[in-house]
């Protein structure tokens, strides 16, 4: 198993950007926002931020931006709330959130919360806790949590949440791990804890942990890495943490490596993609593995980062 | 001949790092035969493709087909059809397979037909947009005059690049979007069935396509009491949830979607769903998703009675607490049938809390001493009924076998979950006969790491 091989999966992570030409990543191609998201904040946890052209980086974000304020996930493709906080969350890895017109990408977020407080992922309607949270974590990036009406957004989420004290994506939805994660996080963000019963929810979340160490979204299903960023916050955030064995889930994350080039995968011996190596190095920064950055629970960003928006200014 | 599952034996790409090493690597071959095709070969792939979706608009599932698979698939046609056929299946064609609405591409042209599908999109995308946005600025009758007969060529390229487009790349927002844009326009009911059509075709080959199933709402939404009754579309719909759940194990997307029916059902809907989804949970005890979607019901069906204005709630009382009822008692014996299932177990846990919750409400609101007492009853068996059951599956028969130490296990801690839910549990003497010893030694028998759950309710008096 051995230790976390910082290395490799840096070069990985430059080396996704260059192989342009593989099904893979043509397939990809639309969401190259979140991709971008994905590797640069785990570059920044490994503290290899700047093996990366920022003004590179940051003009193609830009250059995905649409009129109405919103990002796409890529050049000349629709906008959509899933792009735009990926794009913000970017731009403060780089310190860079001056370069935006902050009253623009506020307006077309604003712009997407409905009557009853729910949020629309974009213009064609389809409503999601998942968006809920973007659009609350966007928006406190941006420090303009006040242009939506947080109460009823909280209550919106508060109307998915299920008898076993999880939450899905609409009310009524099953509850997913994935969802909890948005669910907690945007009543974390808005100061909305209390409405959680924590021992009701973290039980629901420590029994995610299955014998191999690993975490699952959901019952009977297999573990898988990724989770380990959506149970493992959940747990933090409500403060139960301790109800899981996290020994077993760091070494369970170490055996999802590809130790000879690089990369994670969501259980041992699959193919690497980014986003499994972007949720693998934030759970091990949340299970305090020595050299790695610490990195916020709720708002999915290095600590410092969020320190420098908050408390700088 | 051919079920719906006729592709299920090719190996499906989930792009989302499901994929082994080894196919990895098979993907890494097959670029190199890809890449030796220039892009007018591609082009040309590409409107192969367009016109088989065009002289086939039934097309119902589609495949991606490694190429030594395709020679396997060819040599059985030859085999079993007969001269009279029709003659959509070329057997010299080694890049498309189309028979009986069935559609196969060949993995060797994926990356080439893809790349041009996308470029083809983009760029009459890019010129309808430019021309629909020229002709908002002209006068009406100028637009009848000059605009119409593009618009309408453009629209009809739009939605035949976006249609190949997303049979190779099914969660391409834009393209999907486009759609949606074209189809508000004409508000044809024939175009919006095709749009049902077409996602339910993305669907067979990527059952998990959030993309598709939010097409399908945004359509439904749209028809749903113009053209057609809510009552068919919501059977439909349930219909394609179950066959696709079928194949593609607990599908949290599939599964969504029905829930997201729910809402538009009536209370009559709700009952017809419940009985019909019965036989199926019974035969996939594993399938969390589908369990809750039988929670969901039940939810709708218990807030439905509670919406109603007075009259004739205490009907609807005795039809609830029989759903409840029922579905307790299935679940039992499904708990006694397959051993250590934890979806199982935690439909359990929903279903105490739903019984306890409607008896007790029930009994709130009753003011005959007679009721009373029957609720107390009803009560008091529930709760005798869960201590013989913890108590014959906290014995563990078998060391040996996983699944007797996970039912054990499942048990107690269901055990442990009643008494932090449910008060009645507390106050009713539980150190009952337990042939395996309390609850307390079963737990750390079967899950040591889950002690602390025994601690923080705080049990040091059983």
């Amino acid at each position: 198993m051995g230790e976390l091989a910082v290395d490799k999966h840096v070069q990985y992570i430059l080396s996704v950007e260059k192989r342009k030409d593989s099904f893979e990543s043509v397939v990809m191609d639309h969401l190259r926002m979140n991709g971008a998201y994905w590797g640069l904040t785990t570059l920044d946890l490994l503290g290899k931020l700047d093996t990366v052209d920022a003004d590179e980086v940051i003009s193609w974000i830009m250059k995905c931006q649409h009129e109405s304020g919103g990002f796409s996930g890529n050049i000349g493709h629709d906008p959509h709330i899933l792009y735009t906080v990926s794009a913000v969350q970017v731009l403060a890895l780089f310190n860079k959130l001056d370069v935006l017109d902050i009253d623009k990408v506020a307006t077309y977020i604003t712009g997407l919360q409905n009557e009853d407080g729910s949020f629309s992922g974009d213009i064609w309607g389809e409503v999601d806790t998942r968006f809920s949270y973007i659009a609350i974590c966007c928006l406190s990036i941006l420090r303009c949590l006040d242009r939506i009406n947080v109460e009823k957004a909280v209550n919106y989420i508060l109307s998915c949440k299920n008898l076993d004290g999880g939450f899905g994506c609409t009310p009524g939805g099953e509850s997913h791990a994935g969802q909890i994660f948005c669910c907690v996080g945007a009543l974390a963000i808005t100061g909305s804890l209390h409405h959680v019963d924590k021992d009701l929810l973290g039980w629901w979340l420590c029994e995610r942990q299955v014998k191999s160490g690993g975490l699952n979204g959901r019952p009977e299903k297999l573990p898988d890495v990724c989770y380990s960023w959506w149970v493992l916050t959940s747990l933090i955030m409500i403060d139960r943490v301790h109800w899981i064995d996290k020994e077993k889930l760091v070494k369970f994350i170490l055996n999802c490596q590809d130790v000879e080039n690089g990369g994670i995968s969501d259980r041992p011996d699959d193919a690497v993609d980014v986003f499994h190596t972007y949720f693998g190095v934030a759970g091990l920064s949340l299970l305090e593995y020595p050299g790695l950055k610490a990195i916020d629970p709720a708002y999915a960003l290095p600590v410092d980062v969020i320190n420098r928006i908050f408390f700088s200014r | 001949m051919y079920r719906s599952s006729f592709f299920s034996f090719v190996f499906f790409f989930d792009f989302r790092g499901k994929q082994t090493k080894r196919q990895n690597s098979e993907l890494e071959i097959e670029k190199m035969n890809e890449n030796s095709l220039d892009e007018e070969g591609a082009m040309d792939l590409l409107n192969q493709l367009e016109a088989i979706l065009e002289s086939d608009p039934l097309i119902d599932e589609v495949g991606f087909i490694h190429p030594s698979q395709f020679v396997m698939l060819s040599k059985e046609c030859c085999e079993s059809s007969d001269s009279s056929e029709d003659g959509a299946f070329r057997p010299r064609d080694t890049k498309f397979w189309n028979r009986d609405h069935k559609l196969g591409i060949s993995t060797e042209v994926l990356l080439p037909l893809c790349k041009a599908a996308k470029s083809a999109f983009m760029d009459v995308m890019k010129q309808y947009k430019t021309h629909s946005s020229l002709s908002d600025n002209k006068h009406e009758d100028e637009n009848i005059m000059f605009g119409s007969l593009s618009c309408l060529s453009f629209e009809s390229e739009v939605m035949k690049h976006s249609r190949a487009l997303l049979l190779l790349s099914c969660d391409f927002g834009t393209a999907w979007n486009s759609r949606k844009l074209v189809v508000s326009k004409k508000q044809q009911m024939s175009m919006f069935m095709d749009e049902l059509l077409l996602s339910a075709l993305v669907l067979s080959y990527s059952p998990k396509s959030e993309q598709a199933w939010s097409h399908r709402r945004w359509i439904i939404k749209m028809i749903a009491g113009k053209y057609s009754t809510l009552q068919d579309i919501i059977a439909n719909e349930s219909e394609l949830v179950e066959k696709i759940a079928e194949r593609s194990k607990m599908n949290y997307r599939a599964w969504n979607h029905r829930c997201w029916l729910v809402s538009y059902m009536t209370r009559g809907q709700m009952l017809h769903e419940i009985k019909k989804s019965r036989d199926w949970a019974g035969l996939h005890v594993a399938d969390n998703s589908c369990f809750h979607y039988r929670r969901r019901l039940m939810l709708g069906i218990l807030e439905n009675s509670f919406c109603k204005q007075e009259g004739d709630n205490s009907s609807y009382d005795v039809e609830n607490y029989q759903v409840v009822k029922e579905e307790l008692d299935l679940n039992e014996v499904l708990i006694k049938r397959y051993i250590g299932r934890e979806a199982l177990w935690l439909h359990r846990r929903y279903l105490s809390l739903c019984l306890i919750r409607h008896l007790t409400t029930m009994h709130g609101t009753c003011c005959h001493s007679e009721q009373k007492t029957s609720m107390d009853n009803e009560i008091n068996k529930f709760l005798d009924n869960e201590s013989c059951l913890l108590n014959s599956c906290s014995t563990i028969q078998d060391m040996e076998f996983e699944d007797f130490k996970a039912q054990a296990m499942y048990s107690a801690i269901y055990f442990l979950w009643l008494i932090k839910q449910i008060p009645q549990f507390r106050e009713i003497e539980l150190q009952v006969k337990l042939k395996a010893g309390n609850l307390k030694s079963i737990l750390h028998k079967t899950c040591p790491e889950r002690s602390f759950l025994w601690d923080f309710l705080d049990l040091n008096g059983f």
